[in-house]
């Protein structure tokens, strides 16, 4: 009897033990944070600029899209230091609550700290942090400090960081200037021997000041605005060029990132007027080395639907078809070109041709390696084979125009 | 040794589980770089070589232990120093994989708690079941091995749907030729996990059906060797390899990256259910070998007994073998390389067998 009554206080003093309340952390002591932004401060220190959740304001579904008294869906913080980590504890001086990074989708660079000072400095405390995740986003603000855009409140998403996350993986998926690169993937190239880095530009449009401001939101067309806006590319973490329009969809397209775009095609004499829109892509990279001149061949495979027609066509003629397959190609060849000549004259290889040297050819690399941005990647020759493919038309054949066309004869 | 017997397909089990160990949770031979996987496959295949030998001696004495057989072979003081020396090292592994469990769960979800508190929670549970003997230990690793392979077959799938595998992560092969790999090969995998399985001599006199002892050894080294290569191949793809090599737990960062669906996602403590599991079995059986081992050495009559003492001593041999967990790594990577598993692992038994082989043909002439 004495021994079950011990093991019954036993049991008992275990239950305190196995509440695991060693270090909780109570949901209502979490400062969650969105979006993180860093920037170089005048006097050389990093200055970061939290968008915390406000939990109230993101949930009430009803009086949703803001109303006249109601406060901001987030709370931005900010403070500086000689490090990330010493700025994150700091920031807690204003915030009420723990920061809790776990959630931490997007990571956004200033332009001035990643044309000054490059971005390799900041990828260790984001790698090591046990609660960080590296899956996070990161882009770089166009012509702004990383703050401004943070602070900038959107409509529809009412969270401005998954504004940016959406935004940019659906003008990855519709039209391909753009490319969302997480903190690991930048992490790779960065760590790849002679090989750029790119990372999506995200830009302000309109007055800072005004963007931050909830009555910005209540209008139909805010004034201030955030939007996907180049691709950023980085020689050994720096900054030194932007890619934009055709040069950047076509660093994507070699990338093998695209997942959908629309390319024009002439037609006739006039310009741009077959809009097709691609469904399935495929971009495949080889090397060889001849004499110790690396030689690369680009083949890319594209399928896809005509998306509209400004002329009067009759595509039920398979030869129509043929000839609109093949001016897609060369409309695709001349972009791809286009992005590599860029990223040969930047002398930086962000298409990743130097890796796939590299691994088709290890030996004969190692010679290469330390020269390869600066001596071997501008003058290289490659080989562009495109392979275009239409399938459908959407669900009509010949063109409207071409209807009309025949009934005025 | 207790009155207990074990089935075939237990053992197997066992073994598979305690190769799993906390070798799943390091870098494993990633040295070798992107042939990390190589370097398993051919650590996998020599160990094969010793294990034949660990199963040969156990074919002269089938009914005793390593120490026991040991005072055999060598003669009284010679045997029981070399014993003891055996149960020592069990007893240090075990608190090197007591330690490396609590380092992964303090380094990544409890950053506040005490080492110490951490090791003792798994440490009771241990005792306890070493308290039960071999049997309750076998049982429950049936159980849990199947959850073990549901989670990794999930883990598995996720990993593959989520689109992360780049297999040209692993090219080029052989950049540098063989060498670095049979380096790599000769001086870790071959070692560790692989003929860790030393601790299974052990244990063989348990087993119902001696006949089936080298083929369970050989396929379960086999499974778990294949599995072993299967995790690194996942890990070098999916993280590349200086991220893998920088990554203090690289399969916990293989599992962060997944994300299916926008909501299958954050699956870490996935990972840590495996893990927690196979370490347990891993100490389990480390801790249950000493406590057998000794029982046998000292004339202990009952060896559950000694589960308190030598839980404690392994416990707080945890906390104090290494001050931080680089100096934890360093020791297990390059110390105890030299200064145990080779002799250990690689010298002694095969002369233990050389000793055995001329005793056993001289007495059959006599």
């Amino acid at each position: 009897m004495k021994r079950k009554g011990a093991f019954l206080l036993l049991m008992m003093t275990m239950m305190f033990l196995l509440t695991s309340c060693w270090s909780k952390k109570e949901l209502t002591d979490l400062a969650i944070v969105a979006a993180m932004g860093i920037d170089r401060t005048g006097d050389g220190r990093y200055h970061i600029t939290l968008q915390i959740i406000n939990p109230g304001n993101v949930a009430g579904g009803l009086q949703g899209g803001g109303g006249g008294t109601q406060s901001p869906p987030v709370t931005i913080y900010s403070a500086s230091g000689d490090n990330l980590v010493e700025a994150s504890r700091r920031a807690s001086r204003s915030i009420s609550r723990r920061l809790y990074y776990a959630h931490t989708n997007l990571v956004v660079v200033g332009e001035k700290l990643a044309r000054e000072e490059g971005i390799n400095t900041l990828m260790d405390a984001f790698d090591r942090d046990p609660e960080f995740r590296t899956t996070a986003t990161m882009v770089i603000a166009k012509h702004s400090t990383a703050a401004d855009l943070v602070k900038t409140l959107t409509p529809v998403d009412k969270i401005p960081a998954n504004k940016v996350l959406k935004t940019l993986e659906f003008t990855q998926r519709k039209w391909g200037e753009n490319v969302k690169t997480s903190l690991q993937e930048v992490m790779q190239s960065l760590e790849s021997p002679g090989r750029g880095t790119v990372v999506s530009g995200f830009r302000l449009v309109g007055n800072p000041q005004q963007a931050q401001r909830l009555d910005n939101l209540q209008e139909s067309a805010p004034e201030a605005t955030i939007q996907a806006s180049g691709i950023a590319v980085l020689k050994q973490g720096k900054l030194v060029d932007w890619l934009y329009g055709k040069p950047a969809r076509g660093t994507v397209w070699l990338l093998d990132k695209i997942q959908g775009t629309d390319i024009n095609i002439n037609w006739e004499g006039k310009k741009e007027v077959i809009a097709y829109q691609t469904v399935r892509q495929k971009t495949s990279v080889s090397a060889q080395v001849k004499n110790g001149q690396p030689h690369i061949s680009v083949h890319a495979r594209v399928e896809g639907d005509i998306a509209e027609m400004e002329v009067p066509v009759d595509i039920t003629d398979p030869k129509v078809i043929t000839k609109i397959e093949q001016s897609v190609r060369k409309e695709i060849k001349k972009e791809l070109k286009a992005s590599i000549e860029r990223a040969q004259k930047n002398k930086t290889d962000i298409l990743g041709f130097g890796e796939v040297v590299h691994r088709s050819r290890p030996n004969q690399f190692k010679k290469l390696k330390s020269e390869w941005n600066d001596v071997y990647f501008p003058k290289l020759n490659v080989d562009i084979t495109v392979e275009a493919y239409v399938r459908r038309a959407g669900l009509r054949n010949k063109s409207f125009l071409s209807g009309i066309k025949e009934k005025q004869k | 040794m207790e009155k207990a017997k074990i089935s075939a397909s237990q053992l197997f089990i066992l073994m598979v589980l305690f190769e799993l160990g906390s070798a799943l949770l390091v870098p494993l031979a990633i040295d070798a770089n992107q042939d990390a996987w190589l370097a398993i496959l051919l650590g996998m295949v020599f160990s094969f070589v010793l294990l034949l030998v660990y199963h040969r001696l156990y074919l002269y004495y089938p009914d005793l232990l390593l120490t026991e057989y040991m005072q055999k072979i060598l003669g009284k003081v010679m045997g029981t120093v070399l014993a003891f020396v055996y149960i020592l090292y069990f007893m240090y592994d075990a608190s090197r994989v007591l330690r490396d469990f609590g380092e992964m769960l303090l380094a990544f979800a409890y950053p506040d708690t005490p080492l110490f508190i951490a090791n003792a929670l798994l440490m009771l549970v241990i005792i306890y079941t070493i308290r039960k003997g071999i049997e309750v230990i076998a049982r429950s690793g049936e159980l849990l091995f199947i959850f073990m392979y549901v989670l990794a077959v999930a883990g598995f799938i996720l990993i593959v749907s989520s689109g992360l595998i780049e297999i040209k992560n692993l090219q080029p092969i052989l950049e540098e030729g063989l060498f670095p790999v049979l380096k790599v090969v000769f001086t870790q995998t071959l070692y560790f996990p692989f003929t860790e399985v030393i601790v299974f001599t052990m244990i063989l006199p348990y087993l119902n059906n001696p006949k089936k002892a080298k083929v369970t050894m050989l396929c379960a080294t086999g499974l778990s060797g294949i599995n072993l290569i299967i995790t690194m191949l996942i890990n070098v793809c999916v993280l590349g390899v200086s991220l893998t090599a920088r990554s203090q737990f690289p399969l916990l960062s293989t599992v962060q990256t997944i994300q299916v669906a926008d909501f299958l996602e954050r699956l870490d403590v996935f990972f840590m259910l495996a893990l927690v599991i196979s370490i347990f079995f891993k100490i389990c059986l480390l801790f249950y070998v000493a406590v057998v081992g000794t029982a046998n050495l000292f004339k202990v009559k009952s060896p559950s007994r000694l589960s308190y003492p030598l839980g404690l001593i392994i416990l707080f041999l945890s906390i104090t073998i290494a001050s931080n967990v680089q100096e934890h790594i360093h020791e297990g990577l390059k110390v105890a390389m030299v200064a145990l598993h080779i002799p250990l692992l690689v010298i002694i038994p095969p002369l233990l067998l050389l000793v055995a082989f001329f005793k056993n043909r001289k007495e059959q002439r006599e």
